[in-house]
C-alpha cells in the first residue's frame, strides 16, 4: 500500500499520522465515553425500559437537578480545554507540515496539472539544467522538494499520501508545498479534486532514490533522447515524426516539439502509460496508441490511424526512449 | 361585531378553514397542514431517487474496473445524488416538518403567509421536475454538487446540464426562502397568549434558528450559482474566469459561506425533534432548556464563520488558517452542549423505550462519532490527508443521515399519530432501526479506512492492487441492507396508515400543544386557540389553562401577540385559498425553466410573476370593510 | 365538557396598520433577504478588486458620477413621497394615498430615466472584464428591484383608484413603503462602492 498516510514515508507523513493517531485516540475516547453514559442511562434499575402505562411526567428532585447541572458544566468546560488543546496541537504541527513555504535548498519542482496527466518541470537557475517531463517525479532521499502547483484548465489537486498531504492546482494561482522522502521508494500519488471524466485515472508516481542515483537520473534526463540505436527504432522514430503524434508530443533531440501532450523524451524509462493507468509495457502501448479512448475513456489524447505492420516499430522506438 | 360565543362552532370553523373539494380545491390550498404533507412526501420520493442513486454508485464501486457504469454515467450519478439528497430531500423535508408542526405547537391555525407558503411548494416541486425532467433530454449535471468552476465553466463542461443544477439551485432556494419567512414571523408574532419566547418549545426554537440561517446563507448560494456560474455560462461574464480578472476561489468562498450553514440548516431542525422525542418518553421537562436554546443560537452564528474549512487544500495564509480551524473545532461546543444536555434528560428521565427513542439512541452513536470525524476534520494537517477521499464521504454521512435522518425517521414515528390519527407499528419500527443502523455503519464506517488508505472521493472506477477492494464490496452490501430498512420503515408507515391502532389526540402523554388538536388535526387545528402558562403546556392541568374566545369563525381570523411574551396584541384575517400562488408558482418556473436557453426568459419570468403577483394580490370579493 | 376559563379577545382591533402586523415582518424578512444578497455582491466588488493589477482594466473609464449622483436627488425625494402614502393609509385617507404614491411613482420614474441615460454613457459591458461583470450585476439587481417595486406602486395606485380596498391593501401600502425605504438605503452604500470606492483607493494594486 504506497498510497496510504499510514504508510508514511517523510517527515510531513509521519507527523501527521501521529496526530491522527492522538485525535483518534482521545475523541475515540470521548465517543465511547459520551456512548457508555447514553448505555448507563437505560440500564439503570428503577426505571424498566418497556413499563406500560406511562406514568404522567414527573418532575426530578432537586439533588438530581443540581448534580445534574453540576455534571454537565463540568463536562462542557472540558470540551472546551480539550477543544482548546487540540486546536494548539493541529496549528503547531500545521505550521510546519502545511507550510506553503519549502524550507532553504529544497528541489524546485513545478507540477501542471491537465486534464489528466501531469506536467512536470524541474526549474534551475541555470537554465540549462531545466527540463520537462511527465507523469513520474524522481526525488532525492532526505532533501526537501519545493511543488509549485499550477493549472492550465480545471482544478487539480496534488497529493501523495505517504508522503505529504494535499495541494489544489489552480488556474490563475500558484500554490506551494513541500515534502521529503525519508526512505527511497515509489509513492503512489493521485488527483484529489475532481477534475472530470478521467479524473479516476489521474496518477502518478513519486520515486525516492539515493542522491546517487538521483543525480544519475537528473543528468540522464538533461539529455535529448537517444538516438535510434537499429534500424527497426530507425523507422519507428520515422513513423512517430510522419504521423499526427508530433502535433501533441515532444521528444527533444527530434522535430517534435508540441507541448499538447506529455514529453515523450525518455518515455521508455517510465512505470507507467497515461498518467499511472497502465503498466509501462509494450503491449499495453501498443493498445494505448491504437485506441486511448478505449483505454481512457475521454482522454485528450487523439486516436491517430497507425498501420499494423508500422505499430511495431513505433513501440520498438518509443520503448528505447530509455 | 358578531356575539361571543363561549365555545367555537366547529362546523363555521370547518367551512371557514377548510380548502374547497375537487381538483381546484387541492390545487389552491393553501393549508399549512396539507403543504407541509407535501413537502413531506415530495421530499421522500426524492430520499428515494437518492438512495437508487446511491446504490447505483455502490455497485459500480464493489469492484476494481468495474464497467457498470461508464465514467460519464458515474459523475452524473454522484452529482444528482448529492444535489438530490441535499437540495430536494433533506432541506424540504425539514421544511416540511416545521411547515406541518410549527403552526400546532405555537397554537395557531395556519402559517402567516398561506398563500407564499403554497408558492414555496410549487417552487420546490417545480425545481424537482425540471431537475429530473431535464434528465430525460440528457441534461444531466455532471460536476458534482457545488460544481467547482472552471470545471463547470462554459470551456468545460459544455452542454446545458450544469445551467439546469445552477438554476435548479434557484427554484428550491427560492422555497426555501418562503418558509423560512414564514415560519419566522410565525413564530414571532403568531404564539398563542402567554407562551412568551421562554416558554417556546424546542423544536420551534430550533425551526426559528434555522429560518433565520436560511435567510442570510440563501442568498449566497444564488450568487453562486446564477450570478457566478450561470452568468458566465450563458452571458459571458468573468466572475470566475482568471484571464479577465475572475478568481475561481472566489466562487469556491461564495458557494462554502452557503454550503456550511447548509449543512446546519438541515442539522438544526433534527436537533429539535430530539428534543421533543426525549422531553416526551423520559416524561420530564428536557434538561438545560436554557442552555440548549443558546446552543443553537450560538450554532446558527458561528456556522457562518468557518465555510473555509471546506477549502484548506487551496492553501490559504497561515493565520487565517488558524483561526478557521478554531472556530470549527469551537462548533464542537454547542453540539457537545446538546449531547450533555440530552444525556442527562435521559439519566434522571423515566424512559419509555419506544421506536423513536431508538432513533434517537442511533443518532447519538452516529452523529458523535461523525462529529469526531469532523473535529478531525478541522485540523488542518489532518484534512490536508483526508480532504475529497472517502474519509470525508464518511464524515458527512455520519453527520447527515446520523445527524438528521435518524431523528427524522424517529420524528416520523413519533409525530405519525398526529399526522394520520394512527400510531405505526412498533415492533417493525424497531425492526427497522436495527436493520437501517447495522447497514449503516457497515455501509460507511469501512469508508473511513478506504479515505485513510488513499481512495479519492468522486472516482468512477480504481484499478485493482490498492488495497481498497474488500472495504468497497463491505460498504455495497451495506448499502442494500440500508434498503431493507428503508423498505420495511415504508412498509411499516403505508400499513399503519390503514391498520394501524386508533391514536387519539395524545398517545404518548406528551407536553406540547400540537398534541391537544385532533388526530390527524381539524383544518383549524384548534376549536379555540389555547392560551400558554407553562412550558409544557398539557402537563399543566386542564383546569388552569384557559382557551381564546372572541375570535371571529366566519372568516379566517387569527390572534397576532407580540414577540417577546406573546401578549394578544390584534387580530387578522388571512387571505382566502387561491390559485394564484400555483399559476404564480408555474409563470416563473417557465421563465426559470427557459433562462438556460437565452437571458431573455428571464423577462419572461418576470412579467409571468409580476402577472401572478397581481392576481395574487388583488383584493378579494367582498372587501372585508373597516367596523 | 368541564367549563374552562377563557381569554376574550373580541375586543382587540381586528387588524393594524402598523410595525406591528405580521406582514410589515415578512417585508422586513424580504429586505434580509435582499440585503444580504446585495451585502454578498459588495464583498465579491472588493474580492475581485483585491485580486488584480489594474481596475477597471485599462481602456476602461469607471462609471461616471453626474448622473448617478443628481439621480440621488429625486431617488430620495420619493421617500416622502411613500412616506405620506403610508401615513394616509393608517388614517385611511384615500386623498392622501394617491398623492403619496403618485409622488413616489414620479420621482421614481424620473430616477430610472436618469439611470438609463446614464447606463448608455457607460464604455463597458459585463463582458469587459470582472469589473464590468460586477457593477453591471449590482446595478442590474438593484435597477430591477426598483423597477419591481414600482409596478407594485402602480397596482397599489390602481386600486386605490378604484376605491375598492380594505385594511389589507391599506396595509399593503404601507409595506410597499417599507421596501421603498430599504430599495433606497441600500443604495447609498452601493452608490458609494461602484463610483467612488475605485476612486478612492485608486487604480493600482
Ligand atoms: C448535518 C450535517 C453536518 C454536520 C452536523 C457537520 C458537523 C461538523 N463538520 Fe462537517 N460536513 C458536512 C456535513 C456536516 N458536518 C458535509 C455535507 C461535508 C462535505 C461537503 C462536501 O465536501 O461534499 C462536511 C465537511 C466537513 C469538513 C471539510 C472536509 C473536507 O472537505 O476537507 C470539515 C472540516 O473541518 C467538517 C467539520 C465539521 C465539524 C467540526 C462539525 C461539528 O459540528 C461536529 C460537532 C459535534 C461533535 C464533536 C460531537 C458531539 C460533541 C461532543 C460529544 C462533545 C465532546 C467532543 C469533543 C471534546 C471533541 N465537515
Ligand atoms: C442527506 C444526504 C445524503 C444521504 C441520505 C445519502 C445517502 C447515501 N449515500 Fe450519499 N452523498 C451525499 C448525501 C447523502 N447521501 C452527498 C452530499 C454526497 C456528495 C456528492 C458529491 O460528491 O457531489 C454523497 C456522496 C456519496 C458517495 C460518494 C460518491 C463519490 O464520491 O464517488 C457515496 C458512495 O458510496 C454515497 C453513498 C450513499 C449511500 C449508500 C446512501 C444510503 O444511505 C442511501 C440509502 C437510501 C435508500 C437505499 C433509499 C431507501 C428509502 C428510505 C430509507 C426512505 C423511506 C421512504 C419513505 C418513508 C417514503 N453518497
Ligand atoms: C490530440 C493530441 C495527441 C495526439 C495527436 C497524440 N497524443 Fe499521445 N497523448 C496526448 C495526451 C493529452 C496524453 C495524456 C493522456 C492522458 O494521460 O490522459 C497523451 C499520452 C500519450 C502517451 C503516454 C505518456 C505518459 O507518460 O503516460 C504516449 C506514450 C503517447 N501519448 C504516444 C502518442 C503517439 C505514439 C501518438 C501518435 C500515434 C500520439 N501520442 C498522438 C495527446 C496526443
Ligand atoms: Cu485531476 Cu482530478
Ligand atoms: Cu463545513
Amino acid at each position: 500500500m504506497n498510497q496510504s498516510m499510514w504508510h508514511a514515508s517523510g517527515s510531513n507523513a509521519l507527523e501527521v499520522r501521529e496526530l491522527a493517531v492522538f485525535f483518534g485516540l482521545l475523541l475515540g475516547a470521548i465517543f465511547l465515553v459520551v456512548i457508555g453514559i447514553a448505555l448507563l442511562s437505560l440500564t439503570r434499575r428503577h426505571r424498566g425500559i418497556q413499563q406500560e402505562p406511562l406514568e404522567g411526567s414527573h418532575v426530578p428532585s432537586f439533588e438530581t437537578e443540581s448534580r445534574l447541572r453540576i455534571v454537565v458544566s463540568v463536562a462542557t468546560a472540558l470540551t472546551v480545554l480539550i477543544l482548546l488543546g487540540l486546536t494548539v496541537v493541529s496549528v503547531s504541527v500545521g505550521r510546519t507540515v502545511s507550510a506553503s513555504t519549502a524550507p532553504p535548498g529544497s528541489l524546485p519542482i513545478e507540477v501542471t496539472g491537465a486534464q489528466w496527466w501531469w506536467k512536470i518541470r524541474y526549474t534551475n537557475d541555470d537554465p540549462r539544467r531545466i527540463f520537462a517531463t511527465a507523469n513520474e517525479i524522481h526525488i532525492p532521499v532526505g532533501r526537501p522538494v519545493a511543488i509549485r502547483g499550477g493549472s492550465d484548465d480545471v482544478i487539480h489537486s496534488f497529493w501523495v499520501p505517504s508522503l505529504q498531504g494535499k495541494r489544489d492546482l489552480i488556474p490563475g494561482h500558484t500554490t506551494v508545498e513541500w515534502l521529503q522522502a525519508d526512505k527511497p521508494g515509489e509513492y503512489r500519488g493521485q488527483c484529489a479534486e475532481f477534475c472530470g471524466l478521467q479524473h479516476a485515472h489521474m496518477a502518478f508516481w513519486v520515486v525516492a532514490e539515493t542522491p546517487d542515483q538521483f543525480n544519475a537520473w537528473f543528468d540522464h534526463q538533461l539529455q535529448p533522447a537517444a538516438e535510434p540505436a537499429d534500424d527497426q527504432t530507425k523507422r519507428g522514430q520515422d513513423i512517430f515524426l510522419k504521423s499526427g503524434c508530433v502535433l501533441c508530443h515532444a521528444i527533444r533531440g527530434t522535430n517534435a516539439g508540441a507541448q499538447i501532450g506529455p514529453d515523450l523524451t525518455h518515455f521508455g524509462g517510465r512505470k507507467t502509460i497515461a498518467a499511472g493507468t497502465l503498466p509501462n509495457t509494450k503491449g499495453n502501448l501498443a493498445g494505448w496508441i491504437a485506441d486511448p479512448q478505449n483505454i481512457k475513456p475521454g482522454t485528450h489524447m487523439a486516436t491517430v490511424p497507425i498501420q499494423p505492420a508500422e505499430m511495431q516499430p513505433l513501440i520498438d522506438y518509443l520503448e528505447s526512449l530509455k | 361585531m358578531t356575539p361571543v360565543a363561549e365555545r367555537a362552532d366547529v362546523d363555521v370553523l370547518r367551512r371557514t378553514w377548510g380548502s374547497k373539494p375537487g381538483l381546484i380545491g387541492w390545487l389552491s390550498s393553501t393549508h399549512h397542514q396539507q403543504i407541509g404533507r407535501r413537502y413531506i412526501c415530495t421530499a421522500f420520493i426524492f430520499l428515494l431517487i437518492g438512495g437508487v442513486e446511491a446504490l447505483l454508485m455502490r455497485l459500480q464501486l464493489a469492484k476494481p474496473e468495474n464497467t457498470f457504469l461508464t465514467a460519464v454515467r458515474y459523475n452524473q450519478i454522484f452529482t444528482l445524488h448529492g444535489t438530490t439528497m441535499m437540495f430536494l430531500f433533506a432541506v424540504p423535508v425539514m421544511e416540511g416538518m416545521g411547515i406541518y408542526l410549527v403552526p400546532l405547537m405555537v397554537g395557531t391555525r395556519n402559517v402567516a403567509f398561506p398563500r407564499l407558503n403554497a408558492f414555496g411548494y410549487w417552487m420546490y416541486l417545480a425545481g424537482g421536475l425540471f431537475l429530473y425532467g431535464c434528465a430525460f433530454f440528457n441534461m444531466i449535471p455532471d460536476a458534482g454538487w457545488f460544481a467547482y468552476p472552471p470545471l463547470s465553466g462554459p470551456q468545460f463542461s459544455p452542454g446545458k446540464g450544469v445551467d439546469v443544477w445552477a438554476q435548479m439551485i434557484t427554484f428550491t432556494e427560492i422555497s426555501a426562502l418562503c418558509v423560512a419567512v414564514e415560519l419566522v414571523v410565525t413564530i414571532l408574532k403568531m404564539r398563542a397568549p402567554g407562551m412568551s419566547l421562554n416558554r417556546m418549545p424546542m423544536f420551534c426554537w430550533s425551526m426559528l434558528v434555522q429560518s433565520f440561517m436560511i435567510i442570510f446563507a440563501m442568498p449566497a448560494v444564488m450568487i453562486a450559482s446564477t450570478v457566478f456560474l450561470l452568468n458566465d455560462r450563458t452571458l459571458g461574464t468573468h466572475f470566475v474566469n482568471p484571464a479577465e480578472g475572475g478568481d475561481p476561489l472566489l466562487y469556491q468562498h461564495v458557494f462554502w459561506f452557503f454550503g456550511h450553514p447548509e449543512v446546519y440548516i438541515i442539522f438544526l431542525p433534527a436537533l429539535g425533534m430530539v428534543s421533543s422525542i426525549v422531553e416526551t418518553f423520559t416524561r420530564r421537562k428536557i434538561f438545560g432548556y436554557p442552555a440548549l436554546v443558546l446552543s443553537l443560537v450560538g450554532n446558527g452564528f458561528i456556522a457562518f464563520g468557518l465555510w473555509v474549512h471546506h477549502m484548506f487544500a487551496t492553501g490559504l495564509p497561515q493565520i487565517g488558517e488558524a483561526y478557521f480551524t478554531a472556530a470549527s473545532m469551537m462548533i464542537a461546543i454547542t453540539s457537545g452542549v446538546q449531547i450533555f444536555c440530552w444525556l442527562a434528560t435521559l439519566w434522571s428521565g423515566r424512559l419509555k423505550g419506544t421506536a423513536a427513542v431508538h432513533f434517537v439512541f442511533g443518532f447519538i452513536f452516529i452523529f458523535v462519532m461523525g462529529g469526531m470525524t469532523g473535529v478531525m476534520l478541522a485540523s488542518i494537517p489532518l484534512d490536508l490527508q483526508g480532504h475529497d477521499t472517502f474519509f470525508v464521504v464518511a464524515h458527512f454521512h455520519y453527520v447527515l443521515i446520523g445527524g438528521a435522518l435518524f431523528p427524522l425517521f424517529g420524528g416520523f414515528h413519533y409525530w405519525f399519530p398526529k399526522f394520520t390519527g394512527r400510531r405505526m407499528d412498533e415492533a417493525l419500527g424497531k425492526l427497522s432501526f436495527w436493520i437501517l443502523f447495522i447497514g449503516f455503519n457497515v455501509t460507511f464506517f469501512p469508508m473511513h479506512w478506504l479515505g485513510m488508505i488513499g481512495m479519492p472521493r468522486r472516482v468512477y472506477t480504481y484499478i485493482a492492487g490498492r488495497g481498497w477492494e474488500n472495504a468497497n464490496v463491505i460498504a455495497t452490501v451495506g448499502a442494500f441492507v440500508i434498503l431493507i430498512g428503508g423498505l420495511v420503515f415504508i412498509a411499516n408507515a403505508l400499513r399503519s396508515l390503514s391498520v394501524g391502532a386508533k391514536a387519539g389526540n395524545d398517545p404518548w402523554e406528551a407536553s406540547t400543544l400540537e398534541w391537544e388538536a385532533e388526530s390527524p388535526p381539524a383544518p383549524y387545528n384548534f376549536p379555540n386557540l389555547p392560551v400558554v402558562t407553562s412550558r409544557t403546556p398539557l402537563w399543566t392541568p386542564e383546569s388552569e389553562r384557559a382557551i381564546v374566545v372572541g375570535l371571529r369563525e366566519d372568516r379566517r381570523e387569527i390572534l397576532i401577540t407580540n414577540v417577546l411574551e406573546a401578549a394578544p396584541h390584534h387580530r387578522s384575517v388571512q387571505p382566502r385559498s387561491s390559485l394564484w400562488p400555483m399559476l404564480t408558482a408555474l409563470g416563473l418556473a417557465i421563465g426559470l425553466a427557459g433562462s438556460i436557453f437565452a437571458f431573455y426568459w428571464y423577462y419572461v419570468a418576470s412579467v409571468l410573476g409580476m402577472i401572478g403577483l397581481i392576481g395574487w394580490f388583488w383584493p378579494e370579493r367582498p372587501i372585508e370593510v373597516d367596523p | 365538557m368541564s367549563e374552562r376559563r377563557t381569554l376574550d379577545v373580541s375586543g382587540l382591533p381586528p387588524y393594524d396598520i402598523s410595525n406591528k402586523s405580521p406582514l410589515f415582518w415578512g417585508q422586513v424578512l424580504m429586505c434580509l433577504i435582499e440585503g444580504s444578497l446585495l451585502c454578498m455582491l459588495i464583498a465579491t466588488y472588493f474580492y475581485l478588486r483585491l485580486g488584480v493589477d489594474s481596475w477597471p482594466g485599462p481602456g476602461v473609464q469607471l462609471p461616471g458620477l453626474t448622473f448617478s449622483t443628481w439621480a440621488l436627488i429625486p431617488l430620495i425625494a420619493s421617500c416622502i413621497g411613500s412616506y405620506l402614502a403610508s401615513e394616509a393609509a393608517k388614517k385611511n385617507s384615500r386623498a392622501g394615498m394617491l398623492f403619496g404614491l403618485g409622488l413616489n411613482l414620479a420621482l421614481a420614474v424620473v430616477f430610472l430615466v436618469l439611470r438609463w441615460i446614464e447606463w448608455n454613457s457607460f464604455n463597458f459591458t459585463w463582458e469587459s472584464d470582472a469589473h464590468g461583470s460586477i457593477v453591471w450585476t449590482i446595478l442590474f439587481l438593484h435597477s430591477y428591484d426598483i423597477v419591481a417595486d414600482v409596478l407594485m406602486t402602480v397596482v397599489l395606485l390602481i386600486i386605490v383608484v378604484s376605491g375598492k380596498y380594505g385594511p389589507r391593501q391599506r396595509i399593503g401600502v404601507h409595506v410597499d413603503s417599507v421596501l421603498w425605504y430599504f430599495l433606497v438605503g441600500i443604495w447609498i452604500p452601493l452608490y458609494g462602492v461602484i463610483y467612488w470606492a475605485p476612486r478612492l483607493i485608486g487604480a493600482g494594486r
